[in-house]
């Protein structure tokens, strides 16, 4: 499960997957993902087939954010990319490994690939380790579900199978949703975030009460790359969690 | 002769309302206050739904084919069921995936005192500076009135009554207001159910995709509490459930005049099992909506075969995609 989180760690240094090298500082990278993991979590994201730039002027594997219109670079500068990347990279410990990841921001300063600039290269990466660990269990895709801790539950994370976790709550991509909400994620990977938000029996915060929750669930009803979705609900929750000023109290849009 | 007029709407200012939908019950209310008591009576509006004007091409199933050009500023033609719905989904799956197509259907967001509103533009364009290089993408409401029996008694409405409606929160601050762009009349009854018919003659079974809430119980006057329909099974069938943990419920508000009724809801965009027999009717009804809030546009439910995979790319099998 180490590899899994070193794979494209290319990305990361700006390079496509061929002109990669094989160590990051002297920690082995680029190896494959087993399983086809990689592939399907990039089929979660990014549409099949030959790749085409989809925004113009942007050729760069810096992330354009899905909530301000920026790019990454731009907006978030981590002073030393080489070396924050080196400290989510070099940890040995896989569960360590994965929760380094959950709360990494390096790797959300980068795309999937150049020409779907508002993938994050992040959330790509814990999908995989999701879809893997999944596969290695045995578990086939179309026996997984999205789970969520619901906004009162205890937002654990378990090891490889937490795709998202913020200070409230967190998504789980896993076969075994236990007694939590979960909706399947369907026969097979497909950019179809949005198709499994939506049918969720219960979302992880409090969209009664607060119409800024609201909003970042009718966002993430529209959304269909499952890496662009789960970006999203890292940068809302930190931009823009609900405040009592927003407070209308329950059901505040007055419809 | 059954008639539903769509609207399409283009958004002529930021709008602060109402997050998922504009509610059939705001736009009633916009437009009551401009026609006369009898058409106020019978008139019913549906919920209006966001749709981003960008280029497309036509879904599966839409009787229709092919790149669209800019498929979200007019209104495509009617001729089967499934046509209905092309923009009545929140995920928008006409949009070409050769653009960034969850960026242009994802509201650009602004702040006002704290309230977080919806703009009516978003632009593209790097590097930001470079204004040649901008592009902008408008959003625009799609909805659709009808009478009371469903008969042509009211509709069409005349567009200089639909004009320059205002919708959802700080109106008097110039938000939420809307200009027609495109309206069609569109006969229920003449319409192609084949494939639901086909689904029906084969005993294949059914699914219902929830377009706007369902309401179960309400303050409001005209409201009784009611039971989820038993044509719905959620799906408890071990092998392949949609979801688990049964359906999401919510609780909003609804307001008339100066009251405000609490309302809980079955809410949107989950789906359940069918299981009448008569899909086709069924889906009829789903687009005049079902409940005792249909009137404000609750109750709109879509009907799809079960084999009907409606994510078009979770079929196609294969290889591809890896980088």
């Amino acid at each position: 499960m180490v590899a899994v989180y070193r794979h494209d760690v290319h990305k990361a240094r700006m390079r496509g997957h061929e002109h990669a090298e094989e160590t990051f500082r002297g920690v082995r990278v680029n190896e494959s993902v087993p399983f086809g993991a990689d592939r399907d979590a990039a089929l979660l994201s990014r549409p099949r087939g030959e790749p085409e730039q989809t925004v113009d002027a942007h050729e760069s594997w810096f992330r354009v954010s899905l909530l301000t219109g920026q790019v990454a670079s731009s907006v978030e500068p981590v002073s030393d990319i080489g070396g924050s990347l080196f400290k989510v990279v070099r940890i040995k410990d896989p569960a360590a490994l994965h929760a380094a990841w959950l709360h990494a921001t390096v790797p959300s300063l980068f795309s999937e690939s150049p020409y779907y600039p508002y993938t994050s290269l992040k959330y790509h990466t814990l999908l995989v380790a999701a879809l893997l660990d999944n596969y290695r269990a045995g578990v086939s895709f179309d026996e997984l579900f999205l789970a969520v801790t619901p906004s009162d539950g205890d937002p654990a994370v378990v090891p490889h199978r937490t795709v998202v976790s913020t200070s409230g709550f967190a998504l789980h991509v896993t076969s075994e949703p236990g007694d939590r909400p979960a909706a399947r994620l369907g026969s097979g990977p497909a950019r179809l975030f949005a198709d499994v938000w939506a049918r969720l029996p219960e979302v992880p915060f409090d969209v009664d009460g607060e119409r800024r929750w609201r909003v970042l669930d009718a966002q993430l009803r529209r959304v269909r790359s499952w890496s662009v979705a789960l970006q999203f609900i890292e940068e809302y929750s930190a931009a823009l969690a609900p405040s009592p000023l927003d407070g209308a109290g329950p059901g505040g849009d007055g419809v | 002769m059954t008639r539903i007029q769509q609207v399409l709407f283009e958004f002529d200012g930021q709008y602060l309302g109402h997050p998922y939908f504009v509610t059939g019950n705001a736009l009633f209310n916009a437009v009551a206050r401009r026609v006369d008591a009898e058409t106020r009576r019978s008139l019913r509006v549906s919920h209006g739904v966001f749709v981003p004007g960008e280029y497309g091409e036509y879904p599966a199933g839409a009787s229709q084919d092919g790149y669209a050009g800019k498929l979200g500023q007019s209104l495509p033609d009617v001729e089967v069921y499934e046509d209905l719905f092309v923009f009545r989904d929140a995920a928008q799956r006409w949009l070409l995936d050769s653009r960034p197509r969850d960026a242009h259907n994802v509201h650009d967001l602004q702040l006002h005192g704290g309230r977080v509103a919806f703009d009516d533009t978003c632009w593209f364009g790097r590097p930001a500076g470079q204004r040649n290089r901008r592009r902008s993408v408008s959003w625009y409401l799609h909805c659709y009135l009808h009478s009371r029996q469903g008969d042509g008694s009211v509709v069409p409405v005349d567009e200089d009554v639909l004009d320059g409606l205002q919708v959802g929160g700080a109106r008097n601050y110039g938000f939420g207001e809307v200009s027609v762009v495109d309206t069609q009349i569109v006969d229920l009854d003449a319409l192609d159910f084949s494939r639901l018919k086909a689904a029906q003659a084969s005993g294949e079974s059914c699914r219902i995709e929830l377009v706007s809430p369902f309401v179960l119980e309400s303050e409001h006057p005209s409201g009784d509490a009611q039971d989820v329909p038993w044509w719905w099974r959620v799906d408890t069938d071990e092998l392949s459930p949609v979801s688990q943990g049964g359906l999401r419920r919510r609780a909003t508000r609804l307001v008339d005049g100066d009251e405000t009724y609490a309302v809980t809801t079955v809410d949107h965009g989950q789906v359940v099992q069918y299981a009448g027999d008569e899909p086709v009717e069924t889906a009829r009804n789903g687009v005049l909506r079902v409940g005792t809030h249909s009137r404000f546009g609750f109750g709109e439910f879509c009907v799809r075969p079960a084999s009907e995979d409606r994510v078009s790319e979770r079929r196609a099998a294969g290889a591809g995609g890896e980088v």
